[in-house]
């Protein structure tokens, strides 16, 4: 049972780590990716409630611990987007991707206005940090396009070797 | 049929209990849970610049002996320039220590500085920082002023075992006390006007109407060493508008900062040696 939110939560990690690197290197360019969206979705869409939000907890808190935030904001963002994205799971055809990829796609927006909305307090230039946000959600929103399939992809094989059966693991009741 | 609509509220009913879990948590908890993520995850930055210095060392290996025997000529210039200069410094180190003396003054702070490698860039439009080399381990306190060759980086947020977070000057936490150069009068700067794509620029408020400045003469705004924080006379940037606030009693405008703040690699961290 461990294994499930376990090897879940290590590959959303895994892309975090990753795009932590990419932003690095952006830096000098004036450019940022945000993909939250992406690293809630697959957790939301196919595992079970406690095994998919156990993942996105653990991955909140590990995201808040690290940027300047105050603790606890990824954490109840993507708590909410995962209860939202797990409600609405049951109209959709959660396996197809290109389902997965949109609904990435919209949780990344929302995600990227919860956040905004949270840290700009007295913001000494709000107009001028709303057009950096909005050029950034951009390019997140092109990357997400870009590496969603493949992520997708990633985890569901992770899980398989991991012996999840993951048609099981996403009807499960809890 | 009240089954089914406990199924369909169960998620809600969690997130209300994650929530309020969350709210209930004593602060210590927190504070322990934010330090031990923080921790289990700084290995994986601190390992990631490790791996880029030692990229930067290979390709470094690939100049032929001449192109290193020109640089390191030309680093003999600018070694012999700043000896002179170092000597200069001491000079008039011992000139302060005089007058200070005479005049019964009291000291300006004096710092230990230890330069860090920055080990990674963190700048979006929420925040602006920097993670360096250097932590606790080396007594960096929280708070203290942080630097380079072209003038002011910003200052130390948070400090942990192995690591420190750094608030770049373009960041909206940062305000700092300056003066314009030439002038005494204190204003205002502060962080936060990063638009996309282009250099991030700062905001100087409180500046004295009888101040003018132009994209074509700029004029240098530095620390004014008021609180202590930073020593007086570092360059923070050059403002290039001035208009005036709406209050009418002051100008307001930007400032345009270094394009090297986001590729920095290397900075130097004042510590005072002297903390209140």
């Amino acid at each position: 049972m461990h294994r499930r939110w376990l090897i879940t939560f290590a590959t959303t990690f895994l892309l975090w780590s990753v795009v932590v690197q990419l932003n690095h290197y952006l830096a000098p360019v004036g450019a940022y990716l945000f993909v939250g969206g992406l690293l809630v979705a697959f957790a939301a869409l196919r595992l079970s409630l406690r095994n998919g939000l156990t993942a996105t907890l653990l991955l909140g808190l590990c995201i808040d611990a690290a940027e300047p935030v105050p603790f606890g904001t990824h954490l109840l963002l993507f708590a909410v987007m995962h209860i939202i994205i797990y409600h609405l799971r049951t109209r959709l055809p959660r396996e197809e991707t290109v389902i997965g990829v949109v609904v990435a796609l919209l949780a990344n927006l929302a995600l990227v206005s919860g956040l905004s909305f949270v840290t700009f307090g007295n913001h000494p230039a709000a107009g001028a940090a709303w057009l950096r946000i909005f050029a950034d959600l951009g390019w997140s929103q092109l990357f997400i396009v870009a590496i969603a399939p493949w992520f997708f992809a990633l985890q569901e094989r992770a899980l398989e070797l991991g012996r999840v059966d993951l048609a099981e693991e996403s009807h499960r009741p809890f | 049929m009240p089954s089914k609509r406990f199924d369909q509220a169960k998620p809600f009913v969690v997130l209300g209990i994650v929530v309020l879990t969350w709210i209930l948590l004593p602060v210590a908890v927190k504070s322990f849970l934010r330090a031990g993520f923080y921790e289990l995850q700084a290995p994986i930055q601190v390992t990631a610049s490790y791996a880029r210095d030692l990229q930067e060392y290979w390709v470094e290996r690939t100049h032929s002996n001449k192109e290193l025997m020109e640089a390191g000529r030309e680093l003999r210039h600018v070694y012999a320039g700043y000896e002179f200069q170092a000597q200069q410094v001491e000079a008039l180190r011992a000139e302060i220590a005089r007058l200070e003396q005479l005049l019964r003054l009291p000291s300006n702070p004096q710092y230990r500085f230890e330069p860090a490698r920055v080990a990674q860039r963190d700048l979006s439009g929420w925040w602006q920082k920097l993670v360096i080399r250097k932590g606790a381990n080396y007594g960096i306190p929280a708070g203290a002023p942080v630097v380079y060759s072209g003038g002011v980086v910003g200052r130390v947020s948070a400090v942990h075992a192995y690591t420190a977070d750094v608030d770049l000057v373009t960041s909206p936490r940062v305000r700092l006390a300056a003066t314009i150069e030439n002038d005494t009068r204190p204003v205002s700067y502060q962080g936060g006007d990063n638009p996309p794509l282009i250099l991030a620029r700062g905001i100087v408020e409180f500046v004295p109407p009888d101040i003018f400045t132009s994209a074509k003469d700029p004029k240098r705004l530095v620390t004014s060493g008021l609180g202590g924080v930073f020593p007086p006379g570092l360059t923070i940037g050059y403002i290039t508008r001035l208009e005036a606030s709406t209050d009418g009693l002051f100008k307001s405008g930007e400032v345009a900062l270094d394009p090297r703040l986001s590729e920095l690699t290397e900075v130097t961290v004042l510590v005072p040696l002297n903390p209140e």
